[in-house]
């Protein structure tokens, strides 16, 4: 299974991560979406017209959005995560796939101009996201409340990983995510996944691992 | 100087351990809990690069620094630098700490010793926070009320909002409802609380136009 990825972008780290979970061998094909804008050239867009990353190739198989790419690595190799056990449970993942290119336009889109210089009206898009963020976070305190830590149901499913990568890199963009407490220790809930991998801006937990033992032969003494 | 106390945040916001922004006045905060379930409330600087602590990790008794590692205990004393592991950190190296003390539910932090501890409201606990982009002033003519605890009428459910300065134009918004409220009735206050900030926010954006 073949995945067209750039190693800074969200959506890309989202498949990543979900088939670092599910164990799913990914073969990498990098592609230089910045300076180089190799998504829009001809070899990419035969692939995928609307000239976007990811793309996920699995024999005949093409898939261009990634929460396609969510679900089918979920339905391949780890069904539970499809959060598909009651009808409402369903429909709330569902909902949650929706919500996420919110997320994208907003958090990514203001990250975008921040890091990538890409034009954009900042002013909008951090409030764009701004509303977003809070009703994440009210819907996460609401199942707090309830003594669950993530989106939907009792365990982690796709509908976590469709959010978590552009909420986590909001900060890029100039959004601060100190006013969600909710979103934080979800957040943390994410990275302390068993199989959770990192990409740059967003790593694991550090504490849940043990302490590196001192080097030997070091300068210790 | 501040010595009175300010709502920062709610206990259940920075569970064992954890780190949590926060804010003192102007001051940014790293608020943390250890593993036995110590609070503390320090600047939220790391002494050697000026690395936020509140991006920190957590492991037993002290808070590390996210990028070199350096370690302090509860006192804020710098207690191992990992790449000189052989050193005693100097006394020198100690981040500012703040007195910090819990009650209902919600940490209080303060910036000297206060003469009293931090107000309680018996019989109820902290269950939301929210930021407000209004003055303090406008989020309690809301709540329709005064100063910086209003006991809150924001439906059926009775609730207590702390209210935290945020600078000119932003604030905190600590909520408290009674211990035995089951989070149905929890819910609805949160959509009220929700309404109020809309409104307060809508009231912001009037005034200054």
């Amino acid at each position: 299974m073949k995945l067209y990825d750039y190693i800074l972008s969200p959506s890309c780290y989202k498949v990543r991560l979900m088939a670092a979970i599910a164990g799913v061998k990914l073969d990498l094909r990098p592609v230089d979406f910045h300076p180089g804008r190799e998504h829009k050239t001809d070899p990419i867009l035969a692939l995928n017209p609307a000239g976007t990353i990811p793309i996920l190739v699995d024999g005949a198989l093409i898939l261009t959005e990634s929460s396609a790419m969510l679900t089918y690595l979920a339905a391949l190799a780890a069904p539970g995560w499809l959060g598909d056990a009651t009808p409402a449970d369903r429909a709330q993942v569902e909902q949650w796939l929706a919500f996420s290119p919110r997320l994208t336009a907003s958090c990514g889109g203001a990250r975008l101009h921040d890091m990538l210089l890409m034009p954009g009206d900042i002013g909008a898009l951090r409030a764009s996201a701004t509303r977003a963020l809070r009703e994440l976070e009210a819907a996460l305190s609401a199942r707090r409340r309830r003594g669950h830590s993530f989106l939907v149901g009792a365990i982690p499913t796709i509908a976590d990983i469709a959010c978590f990568p552009y909420v986590a890199l909001a900060p890029d963009g100039g959004i601060d995510l100190g006013p969600y407490p909710s979103i934080r220790l979800w957040m943390r809930a994410i990275r302390g996944l068993p199989g959770f991998i990192e990409m740059p801006g967003i790593h694991r937990l550090h504490e849940a691992s043990a302490e590196p033992a001192p080097e030997i032969g070091g300068t210790a003494g | 100087m501040t010595t009175t106390w300010t709502a920062a945040a709610l206990s259940q916001d920075v569970p064992a351990g954890t780190a949590a922004p926060g804010r003192l006045g102007d001051r940014d905060l790293a608020i943390w809990r250890s593993a036995s379930g110590k609070i503390a409330a320090w600047a939220d600087r790391c002494p050697h690069r000026g690395m936020r602590l509140s991006h920190g990790f957590v492991r037993g008794e002290a808070l590390s620094c996210i990028y070199h590692g350096w370690r302090y205990g509860q006192t804020g004393q710098c207690i191992k630098i990992p790449a000189h592991p052989g050193l005693e950190p100097p006394d020198a190296i100690r981040v500012p700490a703040f007195a910090v003390a819990e009650a209902s539910g919600v940490i209080w932090v303060a910036d000297g010793a206060p003469a009293t501890a931090p107000p309680a409201f018996e019989g109820f606990t902290g269950f939301r926070s929210l930021q407000v982009d209004a003055p303090a002033s406008v989020v309690a003519e809301a709540l329709g009320g005064k100063g910086d605890a209003i006991r809150a009428a924001l439906g059926p459910t009775p609730a207590v909002a702390l209210i935290q300065p945020l600078g000119p134009d932003r604030s905190g918004l600590h909520l408290l409802a009674p211990l035995s409220a089951a989070p149905e009735a929890l819910d609805a206050l949160s959509v009220a609380a929700e309404d109020l900030r809309r409104r307060a926010e809508a009231g912001q954006k009037g005034r200054a136009a």
